[in-house]
């Protein structure tokens, strides 16, 4: 999956999440330019991409994004090893 | 982070550095606990805070540490609940085989809980409700109760705020009595308060005019049947003070309320007639946003025993 389209559906589900935050949605995004993305928002975001794209992330992987852009390679390495 | 009136909040803006120098990754999240917080409500947890602080005496660094601990505890909770829509645990057996029987995980558990009663918004908000609404609401010379105490507050609340006939609290665990009684030293209960290691399950018969049963719902496989048992121990016009959060998952949460509405429900269903509730939704969400995102939300209810028509 090339990380156009994975910006483009996680933009879907950050916004529905999300729904106070209506700037945009970059791989410069961090936890900082969103109100509602604080640790338990996090792991929301983090499992709903697990139930969306049909992956698994570890704890240390979720633990260690700095920022959409990190989650968007991470999202794009699982795809192409099929983890 | 505290605004520009820190003087004014000298013991929390104490805590507030000392835990972030423990727990520098918390920072997004304590700026988020205090931002566009109330006078009112920075007083309340200025007040809150020298509790704690006076509970934790010496142990405060530790007990900061705790709560780090327990903050990370609680995201690989959050990961399990997100992940299944269930508590990890859902047998009392489990909780005292993994949690309860671990001197040594309960200390740090409960030195954790201790300091989120500052830190998470919902617990401080509780504090809060319970000392105006509830305490002053009671008759003077009430025999009280409270079952599982634990870090104490709400009953020192009880002892400090209100004109108490007599203070009774039971707990299962001898540990815990002894943490309760060191708190209510520590903060200087002059009262005399009687505690008991008693199962409410086995309790003795008596009568209250109040009831205290904070966050123990959550704790219990048959929580019905527990509030069943309140209404036998409470008198025919006394008032039952229950909190329990909805979506909370920690390490020995079995029981899982999904909507205010359950417990209010279950309250109900027991035979209690509801006098007044408060929702108070996790730090950082509106309730209309921990709704909608199944967000943490501590569910306080006032009842008293229905009357027979």
């Amino acid at each position: 999956m090339n990380s156009e389209i994975i910006i483009q559906k996680l933009e879907e589900l950050f916004r529905d999440l999300f729904d106070d935050y209506t700037g945009p949605v970059t791989r410069e995004l961090t936890a900082d330019d969103v109100e509602e993305w604080d640790s338990l928002g996090h792991i929301q975001l983090m499992v709903l991409i697990e139930k969306t794209m049909g992956l698994r992330f570890s704890t240390e992987e979720i633990r260690q994004l700095k920022n959409l852009g990190e989650l968007v390679d991470l999202i794009q390495a699982k795809t192409a090893t099929g983890e | 982070m505290l605004g520009t009136d820190r003087e004014e909040y000298p013991v929390l803006s104490n805590l507030l550095r000392q835990q972030l120098e423990v727990f520098p990754d918390h920072r997004f999240y304590l700026n988020r606990r205090f931002k566009g917080a109330s006078e009112e409500h920075m007083a309340l947890t200025e007040m809150v805070a020298r509790q704690v602080a006076q509970v934790a005496g010496a142990e405060l660094p530790e007990v900061l540490e705790d709560y780090a601990w327990l903050s990370r505890e609680v995201i690989e909770e959050e990961l399990y609940f997100r992940r299944t829509g269930q508590y990890r645990l859902d047998s009392f057996e489990e909780a005292e085989r993994l949690v309860y029987s671990d001197p040594v995980y309960m200390h740090r558990y409960m030195n954790g809980l201790l300091a989120s009663q500052v830190w998470w918004r919902n617990h401080t908000d509780i504090i809060g409700y319970y000392v105006s609404t509830y305490l002053s609401g009671l008759t003077e010379g009430f025999r009280h109760l409270e079952i599982g105490p634990g870090h104490g507050l709400f009953l020192y609340q009880t002892a400090a705020a209100a004109n108490p006939g007599s203070l009774t609290a039971w707990d299962i665990s001898e540990v815990s009595l002894r943490n309760t009684r060191a708190a209510l030293d520590a903060m200087g209960v002059e009262r005399p308060v009687e505690l008991a290691a008693c199962n409410l399950f086995e309790a003795p018969a008596g009568e209250f005019d109040s009831i205290t049963f904070s966050e123990v719902l959550e704790h219990l496989e048959q929580p019905f049947a527990a509030l069943q048992i309140l209404g036998q121990l409470l008198a025919k016009d006394g008032r039952l003070f229950v909190n329990a959060p909805v979506n909370s998952p920690a390490p020995d949460h079995i029981y899982l309320f999904r909507t205010p509405e359950e417990v209010i429900d279950m309250v109900e269903r027991a035979g209690f007639e509801v006098l007044n509730r408060f929702f108070a939704p996790t730090t950082g969400a509106t309730l209309q946003q921990a709704r909608k995102r199944e967000l943490a939300i501590s569910v306080a209810v006032i009842a008293s025993p229905r009357q027979e028509r």
